[in-house]
C-alpha cells in the first residue's frame, strides 16, 4: 500500500494499481467536493482507460449527491455506498 | 379574544399567561409573547431538521450553479417558491386575518439590490446563509458556528451607518407599491396561475427525466421535493400565526446590541437604530400590538426571532442525533474559518441594508412578487457568482482546480 498526503493533510493510498483512496473525512464543504474533481479531473485519462478508480470517502451527505452528480455529468461511472458512518463514493468503470 | 381566528388555542394559552400575569390587559400581552415564542421555536426546530435531512442549503444552490454549473437543488427552490405562492393566495383569499402584503415589505428600493449583491458576497464566502449557518452549527459545523459569530458582529456594524443608509434608501425608493400586482393594479391570482402554468409545464418535463427525485444513500435522506412542500407549509404557517413570513435576522442585530450594551462607554444607546422603536407589530391572531426593535430589550423580536434562531440549530442537531451522525467538524484551514467570519459579517451587515434575508425574501416576498424581492434576487446573483469567484481563487484555491 502506498500511502500519500497532499499539502491540505487529506490521506490518500493507492491500493494495488487500480483503486486510489481519499480520505475527505471531517473536510468542509465545497472544498470536499472541490477536492474530488480537481482529482477525478487529474486522473481522468487513467479512469477512462480503465486503469484507475477513485474511493473517496465522506461523512458529508452533501458530498453524497454532488459528487457523484458532478462525476456523471463529467461522463464517468459513479457508485455510492454507505462504510458505516460515513459514505464511500467510486469514480472509475466504462466510459460514457 | 372573540375575533381570534383559532379561540380554542389562545383561550388556553390565554388562561396560562393570566394565572402568570394575574390581570388581564397583561396577559393578553403575555399571551402574544407565549405564542410567538412557542410558534418561534416549533418553527425553527421543523424548518432545520427538515433542511438538515434534504440538504436544503440555499447557499450551496446558489454557489453550485457557479462553481460546477449545478442547477440540482435550485430547481427545488423554485418549487418551494410556487408552492409558496399557492398557499400564500389561497390565505389571501380564504378571508384569515393576515394582511396582506405584510407591512414588514417595503416599497422597491436601489437598496435592496445593492444589499442582495452582498448578501450573495457574504452567503457563499460563509458557507451558508443566515438560516443554513444555524442548522450546519446545531449539526456540529464550527465554521458554521464562526460565521454565526460573523453575522451578529456584522448585523452590529450596520447600526453605526444606519442613518445614512436610510436616507438613501429613501431617496432611491422608486415606487410606492409594494408589490408587482400592485404596480399593474391587478389582483395577485393571475399572477399565481401563471406561475402554476409554467411551473406545472416544467415539472412533467423534469418529471419525465427524472429529476424531481434524487438519490442518496444516506440515511432518513428527506426528497427535496417533499422538502420544498413542506417548507412552504412552514412558510404559510408563520404566515398565519404571526402575519409574516419566517425570518431572523433582526434578531441577530439585537444579540449585537445586547452584547454591544454589555461593554462599558454606553456607545450603543448613541446609536439611532438601537434606540428608536421603529414599529409596531401587531399580531393577526390577538390582535395586540408591540414594539419591534433591533435595541436591547425584550420585545416581539426577542419572543419571535430569538426561539427561531435556537429551534432551527436545535432542528438541525435533533436531526443529526437521530441519525447517530452528530459530531463537531472543526479540519478547516485557517483561512476556511476567516472567510466564514467575514462571509457572515457581510451577510449580517448586507441583510440590515436590504432589508431580510434570502429565506425572507426567496420564501416568503417572492411568493408574493414582492418588487424589492425581485430587487434583492437580481442581486444576490451577481453576488453569488462574486462569491464563487473569491471562494474558489483565495478561500479554497490548494483543495480544487474548478473555475466559477
Amino acid at each position: 500500500v502506498n500511502r500519500q498526503t497532499d499539502g491540505c493533510g487529506t490521506d490518500s493510498e493507492v491500493r494495488g494499481p487500480h483503486l486510489i483512496e481519499f480520505d475527505i473525512r471531517g473536510r468542509v464543504y465545497p472544498s470536499t467536493l472541490l477536492k474530488a474533481l480537481r482529482e477525478v479531473d487529474n486522473h481522468r485519462e487513467r479512469i477512462r482507460s480503465g486503469a484507475v478508480k477513485l474511493l473517496f470517502r465522506t461523512d458529508n451527505p452533501l458530498c453524497s449527491l454532488t459528487i457523484p452528480d458532478a462525476a456523471s455529468a463529467m461522463g464517468h461511472e459513479v457508485s455510492v455506498s454507505r462504510d458505516g458512518d460515513h459514505f464511500l463514493i467510486i469514480i472509475g468503470g466504462d466510459y460514457r | 379574544l372573540s375575533h381570534m381566528a383559532h379561540p380554542t388555542m389562545i383561550d388556553l394559552i390565554s388562561r396560562l399567561s393570566i394565572r402568570i400575569t394575574g390581570e388581564q390587559g397583561g396577559a393578553v400581552e403575555s399571551t402574544t409573547y407565549l405564542l410567538l415564542g412557542a410558534n418561534g421555536a416549533l418553527l425553527g426546530i421543523c424548518t432545520g431538521f427538515i433542511m438538515h435531512r434534504s440538504g436544503f442549503c440555499l447557499a450551496g444552490m446558489f454557489r453550485d450553479l457557479f462553481v460546477i454549473r449545478q442547477v440540482t437543488m435550485l430547481r427545488f427552490l423554485f418549487l418551494t417558491v410556487v408552492f409558496s405562492s399557492v398557499f400564500f393566495e389561497a390565505v389571501r383569499l380564504s378571508g384569515l386575518p393576515v394582511i396582506y402584503p405584510s407591512p414588514i415589505f417595503s416599497p422597491p428600493s436601489v437598496s435592496n439590490l445593492v444589499g442582495g449583491c452582498l448578501f450573495g458576497i457574504g452567503m457563499v464566502l460563509a458557507g451558508g446563509c443566515v438560516v443554513g449557518t444555524l442548522y450546519k452549527a446545531g449539526a456540529g459545523s464550527l465554521v458554521s458556528l464562526a460565521a454565526f459569530g460573523g453575522l451578529i458582529f456584522g448585523s452590529a456594524v450596520y447600526a453605526e451607518f444606519h442613518p445614512f443608509w436610510m436616507s438613501w434608501c429613501r431617496a432611491m425608493t422608486f415606487s410606492s407599491n409594494t408589490t408587482i400586482p400592485q404596480q399593474l393594479g391587478i389582483a395577485p391570482l393571475p399572477l399565481v396561475l401563471a406561475l402554476c402554468g409554467i411551473s406545472w409545464i416544467l415539472c412533467c418535463k423534469w418529471h419525465r427525466s427524472g429529476r424531481l427525485r434524487v438519490d442518496s444513500p444516506a440515511d432518513g435522506f428527506l426528497q427535496p421535493l417533499s422538502a420544498a412542500l413542506l417548507l412552504a407549509c412552514v412558510g404559510i404557517w408563520s404566515v398565519i400565526v404571526t402575519g409574516m413570513p419566517l425570518g431572523v435576522t433582526t434578531a441577530y442585530a439585537k444579540m449585537g446590541a445586547y452584547i454591544e450594551s454589555a461593554i462599558p462607554g454606553g456607545h450603543v444607546t448613541g446609536l439611532e437604530y438601537f434606540t428608536d422603536i421603529t414599529r409596531q407589530y401587531v399580531n393577526p391572531l390577538t390582535g395586540v400590538s408591540l414594539a419591534w426593535s433591533a435595541g436591547p430589550r425584550f420585545d416581539a423580536v426577542a419572543a419571535l426571532q430569538f426561539p427561531v434562531i435556537f429551534g432551527i440549530a436545535g432542528g438541525g442537531a435533533l436531526s443529526a442525533l437521530l441519525l447517530r451522525e452528530f459530531k463537531f467538524h472543526y479540519r478547516a484551514p485557517v483561512r476556511q474559518y476567516v472567510s466564514a467570519i467575514v462571509g457572515g459579517s457581510l451577510m449580517g451587515m448586507a441583510s440590515r441594508m436590504v432589508p431580510g434575508c434570502n429565506v425572507w425574501h426567496l420564501c416568503g416576498g417572492l411568493p408574493i412578487f414582492a418588487s424589492q424581492s425581485l430587487l434583492f434576487l437580481a442581486g444576490l446573483l451577481p453576488g453569488a457568482w462574486l462569491g464563487s469567484l473569491l471562494l474558489v481563487r483565495i478561500v479554497i484555491h490548494d483543495d480544487g482546480g474548478a473555475s466559477p
